[in-house]
């Protein structure tokens, strides 16, 4: 019998709790270690946070989803790492901190044959100073309580417009190292498209900030994309977008300090520079969460687990960005100094970003961090399921499922507005995610036809299909699993 | 605002019966991305 414990319970560790569950046998437990009540579906806070979507649309309660799945369920948050257990505790084990019910606040150690740490990021707000949700007017949507609050605060500002009130709307990314771009892309997109709808369009500036060299980067260096049959650069096809849209932007800029209205930011000219605004999104910076591990005697090896994120088999040699390959990215997500760790999504440490890193005059490092979005978390989870059950079952080592993020490819369907006959949405799929110059020297590191881009109301019924179908998998109904990660 | 796209894509991008079909077009093509799979890249 093995015990299997997931920590998170969002798109990774979700997927690999639903997995694991379904292809294991009942007398191997299964065991969710995850301080949030619900299931959120991510993306869809983007509607959220214009509200055209309440909280309650996107998100339902783990915990009766569990108890009928035979997946044991603690709703508490990992602490520290003992993957060689102690002096008393013979098995590895991580200590878990209950955060609700009559357990709050006391810890557990919850010992494991196999662990999978799916734990995402932490929302690094304290990396910039005064970024805070719903502090200074700056937002965030990162979860549905932010994005509710931003909704809150966009919809009293839109009432202030209807007065005559001229405002300004600053959306992008709050650090110079922000990721998740794409998400901050949709968001402008959806919020100036509810302006419109509200008739007061043009009683706002609509400002995009980002830490991007290019328009379009989305920290994954650009793409070059078939659009219709032309052959069109990101960075022109979100220009184009913006321009109709009337929405003028910052790049290079790595924000570093909020104040009321007022974001401080250092653009690659060296030049300290602020931007006004009445209501702004901001997306934080991402960090590990500050884990600590110990070894069987209690000494500190946080090292051998983790850079931040947790080190997995990628190659984490430092090397200049002309040297940067797709084989430095990891394929089976396994922790080289514990075999029975795993970290899909986005809990894992990436070698280096995707973009090419660049620093202010100041040598101040302003570049994108790479995303791992949806698709590439739910792809990486079941991966490391399936081979724990391998594992399991046939009690081989080997791990045969492999998932390279530069031999895989993500969609990535960008809500442009919300309607259905008035709603837009752009399409957009790359492969592979991270460019593979040497396979496609010429298309800019991937594979044009598999890599493209199309706008249109089409874009919109897909994002709209994909949150409904998403949500019907998550909650583990009837034949979900034929729905693709 | 500065118009980027032309009365003619946009009424393409808008109307509901084309974007019928390309809602069809793209469901499949992004299946068949996904569907595609997915491998490492060291011993390739
Ligand atoms: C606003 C927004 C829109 C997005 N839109 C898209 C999109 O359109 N398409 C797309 O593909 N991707 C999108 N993404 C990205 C996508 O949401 C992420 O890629 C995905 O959520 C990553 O999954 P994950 O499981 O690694 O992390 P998460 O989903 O963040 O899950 C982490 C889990 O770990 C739990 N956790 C945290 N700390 C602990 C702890 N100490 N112990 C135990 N558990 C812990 C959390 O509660 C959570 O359940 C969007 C992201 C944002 C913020």
């Amino acid at each position: 019998m093995a015990k299997i414990v997931i920590l998170g319970a969002g798109i990774a560790g979700h997927v690999a709790a639903s997995h694991l569950r379904r292809k294991l046998p009942k007398e191997h437990e299964v065991v969710v270690v995850s301080p949030n009540s619900n299931y959120q579906w991510i993306p869809s806070n983007i509607w959220v946070g214009i509200g055209r979507m309440k909280p309650k649309d996107i998100l339902f309660p783990l915990a009766p989803l569990y108890a009928k799945k035979h997946i044991d369920f603690k709703q508490a948050k990992a602490v520290s790492f003992h993957p060689e257990g102690d002096q008393q505790e013979a098995k590895p084990y991580v200590v878990a901190e209950y955060v609700a019910g009559n357990e709050k606040g006391t810890t557990e150690k919850v010992t494991y044959d196999y662990l999978i740490n799916a734990t995402g990021p932490k929302l690094n707000f304290e990396a910039t100073e005064g970024l805070s949700p719903g502090k200074n007017k700056a937002h965030s949507v990162c979860t549905y309580i932010h994005a509710d609050e931003a909704w809150n605060a966009l919809s009293d500002l839109i009432q202030q417009m209807k007065q005559g009130k001229k405002a300004k709307i600053l959306i992008g990314t709050g650090h110079a190292k922000s990721t998740c771009q794409g998400a901050a892309f949709e968001y402008i997109l959806n919020v100036e498209q509810e302006l419109r709808r509200h008739k007061v369009r043009d009683m706002a500036k609509i400002t995009w900030i980002s830490n991007e060299y290019h328009l379009g980067d989305f920290g994954m260096d650009g793409m070059l994309l078939s659009y219709g049959s032309n052959i069109m650069k990101s960075s022109e096809m979100v220009g184009m977008v913006f321009e109709d849209r009337g929405i003028s932007w910052i790049l290079g800029a790595g924000v570093h300090k909020v104040e009321d209205g007022l974001a401080h930011y250092e653009n690659l000219e060296g030049e300290q520079k602020q931007e006004s605004f009445d209501f702004a999104m901001l997306i934080p910076s991402f960090s590990g969460h500050g884990f600590k591990a110990y070894d069987k005697m209690g000494n500190d090896i946080t090292d051998r687990l983790f850079r931040g994120f947790m080190i997995v088999d990628a190659d984490y040699t430092p090397k200049p960005y002309e040297e940067w390959s797709v084989q430095d990215w990891p394929e089976t997500y396994q922790n080289p100094s514990y075999p029975n760790i795993f970290a899909p999504g986005i809990a894992f440490a990436p070698p280096h970003s995707i973009s090419k890193p660049r620093k202010s005059k100041n040598g101040t490092d302003i570049t994108p961090a790479p995303p791992r979005t949806g698709m590439p978390s739910g792809i990486t989870a079941k991966l490391v399921a399936d081979n724990i059950i391998e594992m399991i079952k046939h009690s081989d080592n080997e791990l045969h499922h492999k998932g390279s993020m530069g031999n895989m490819g993500a969609a990535c369907i960008a809500s442009a507005g919300f309607g259905m006959t008035k709603g837009s949405g752009i399409s957009i799929t790359t492969f592979p995610i991270v460019p593979d110059f040497k396979k496609y020297p010429d298309t800019h590191g991937r594979k044009l036809g598999k890599t493209f881009g199309a706008i249109g109301l089409a874009g919109h019924w897909l994002k709209l299909a994909l949150h409904y179908a998403f949500l019907y998998k998550a909650k583990m109904k009837p034949f979900w699993w034929l729905i693709p990660e | 605002m500065t118009r980027r796209i032309s009365k003619y894509k946009r009424f393409v991008m808008m109307n509901p019966t084309i974007q019928f079909f390309k809602f069809i077009y793209l469901s499949i093509k992004v299946l068949v991305i996904v569907a595609g799979g997915h491998g490492g890249t060291r011993n390739a």
